[in-house]
């Protein structure tokens, strides 16, 4: 087991116990390649340089500045910054909870597995339980990584898993996102054969068992450039106007229809393509 | 929040194929963030690249990605690493469709906001989308995002739909080796005290609880700089809480409930 990230304590209502905080996700960022410069064939570094001058900078020199104007910066020294670091007092404090039903997945950052020290685990499994048996996460606040976090905590199995969330000013909403796309909704029997193909797709996934592909495929191609092959994008895919949509679901229906030995006895007297199609004003379906 | 076009490509469902432009949920943007200052000259500290060898500074036009072919590099263009075999690069083809519940949250890395790029595509975006919700699955597919393919998971929402890239296999760690040690039971008394005070302190969703006190402090010492003032802002305020591990749990429930009750906050019901 990898070491704890972070050792404290939980508080929700007037009970405290020992918690551990460890990693749950870890990404590592993969790199492929080298930066050359073409005209040698060597290698590149970085090198931080001023701007006026070209001289590289030493790093004692380095300090922080806030751009107020263009080029016209407020310098804000390191003691600055550290006075209003939030003291740590190592403590997980819960101070709402929220229905599961609203939690909004685009604000989770980083996960953790959440579990008691020795002494906690009574009230630890008293927190998780409750916490299935409502329906709800919850809200909490610790100092992590010397900024105050958000954390969102669930239940996970035997355990808890607390996920940082992103601030406020970092997100931005889908209904934010969304105002601008097309209010169209489709229904009848376009949304009738739609539903069709996605039954017989419907199956099961496990992230685990995923490959990524790009690194094989990028052997091909840095293979074939290296035989002088000459390399040709693939070709754009086929896009259908409005006028064919119904054609291509009927086909690809057919095409699905072909693959499987029963056929279903699902209705599709149910209007014309014309009037199946509806603008609908902004409802809106919860995530999660 | 300034929208940022991301990638453009294509959503496909069987031989329905429509155009469509994607943008990340999470910005930087609004974050307050330095720049490096020479000290000495006040002017900016930028990164440059030099020539490992001859140490002379490398622009960016001769710039080039070298992959490492057995000791030997082969250069590759921007346009060229764009040809690479895989319909993922352009093509979002949803192969298969599961219920929401069955793909934990901890799989969920970066999300984006998928839309229909052009008039086009509209219908076919829409009855893929529509399709999806009312089956009540989302969709998987493959994409290729910085040069790595990822799982994804197509979530519909309101009039787009949310794209979520799946973290690697690798990745998530096992929770077993972490939660298979938890095995004490819940008194079921306790349990629904528990409950009550959970119920008590339930809410609606807010994004006031993410707000980050850290960053309107430096916009404070910001604004008091530009006028020339001392630092005036004091540390963020954490609460102090009793570190004493709780012996009776049943009176400290009993104590929360108290605490809980005078509070006059909105709740919510479940």
């Amino acid at each position: 087991m990898a070491r704890a990230l972070w050792k404290g304590f939980l508080t929700f209502g007037a009970i405290t116990f020992p918690a551990i905080l460890y990693t749950a996700v870890s990404s590592a960022e993969r790199v492929s390649f080298n930066i050359l410069n073409r005209r040698t064939g060597n290698k590149v570094r970085r090198e931080y340089v001023d701007s006026g001058s070209g001289e590289p900078v030493e790093r004692d020199a380095q300090v922080k500045g806030y751009e107020v104007e263009k080029d016209q910066h407020i310098i804000i020294e390191p003691d600055e910054i550290a006075a209003i670091v939030p003291e740590s007092d190592k403590t997980i404090r819960v101070s709402d909870y929220i229905p599961n039903s609203e939690i909004d997945t685009v604000f989770l950052d980083k996960s953790y597995y959440l579990i008691p020290d020795k002494a906690g685990e009574e009230a630890f499994v008293l927190l998780r339980d409750a916490l299935v048996r409502s329906g709800v996460a919850a809200i909490a606040h610790a100092v992590l990584f010397r900024r105050l976090r958000t954390l969102l905590i669930r239940p996970h199995g035997n355990g808890l898993i607390a996920s940082t969330m992103n601030f406020d000013y970092e997100v931005r909403s889908a209904e934010e996102a969304f105002e601008d796309a097309p209010k169209v909704h489709i229904e009848g029997e376009m949304l009738d054969l739609a539903k069709h193909i996605i039954a017989t797709k419907k199956g099961t996934f496990n992230p685990k068992e995923f490959d990524d592909r790009y690194d094989t495929a990028l052997m091909e191609l840095v293979q074939a450039k290296a035989e002088g092959r000459t390399i040709k994008p693939p070709k754009e895919p086929k896009v259908e106007g409005v006028s064919s949509l119904l054609e291509a679901l009927r086909e690809s229906v057919g095409v699905t229809e072909k693959r499987r030995t029963r056929t279903t006895a699902k209705s599709r007297a149910a209007g014309a393509a014309k009037t199946g199609r509806k603008t609908a004003s902004g409802e809106r379906r919860k995530a999660g | 929040m300034a929208v940022r076009p991301y990638w453009k490509g294509y959503l496909k469902l069987s031989l329905v194929t429509c155009p469509v432009a994607m943008s990340p949920a999470t910005s930087e943007s609004e974050k307050v963030r330095f720049h490096t200052i020479n000290r000495e000259t006040h002017n900016r500290v930028v990164s440059h690249y030099v020539d490992s060898v001859t140490g002379k500074e490398v622009s960016d036009e001769d710039e080039v990605k070298g992959f490492d072919r057995g000791g030997e590099y082969v250069l590759l263009e921007d346009d060229e690493l764009q040809a690479v075999n895989l319909e993922s690069v352009r093509t979002i083809e949803i192969s298969t469709f599961v219920p929401r519940e069955t793909i934990d949250w901890i799989w969920l890395d970066k999300a984006h906001y998928l839309v229909p790029d052009g008039k086009v595509g509209e219908d076919a975006f829409a009855v893929i989308r529509d399709a999806m919700a009312a089956e009540d699955v989302v969709g998987i597919s493959r994409l290729v995002i910085g040069r790595r393919e990822h799982a994804i998971m197509l979530e519909p929402r309101g009039n787009g739909i949310v794209v979520w890239t799946l973290h690697y296999g690798d990745e998530v760690r096992d929770e077993d080796e972490y939660f298979d040690r938890i095995t004490a039971d819940t008194d079921p008394q306790l349990l629904e005290v528990a409950q009550e005070v959970i119920q008590g302190q339930t809410k609606h969703w807010s994004p006031s609880f993410v707000k980050d006190p850290m960053q309107e402090n430096l916009l404070k010492i910001i604004a008091a700089k530009k006028k020339g003032l001392k630092n005036v802002v004091k540390p963020i305020e954490v609460p102090t809480a009793s570190k004493s591990n709780v012996v009776d749990l049943m009176a400290a429930l009993k104590k929360s409930l108290e605490g809980g009750s005078k509070k006059s906050e909105a709740k919510a019901k479940r």
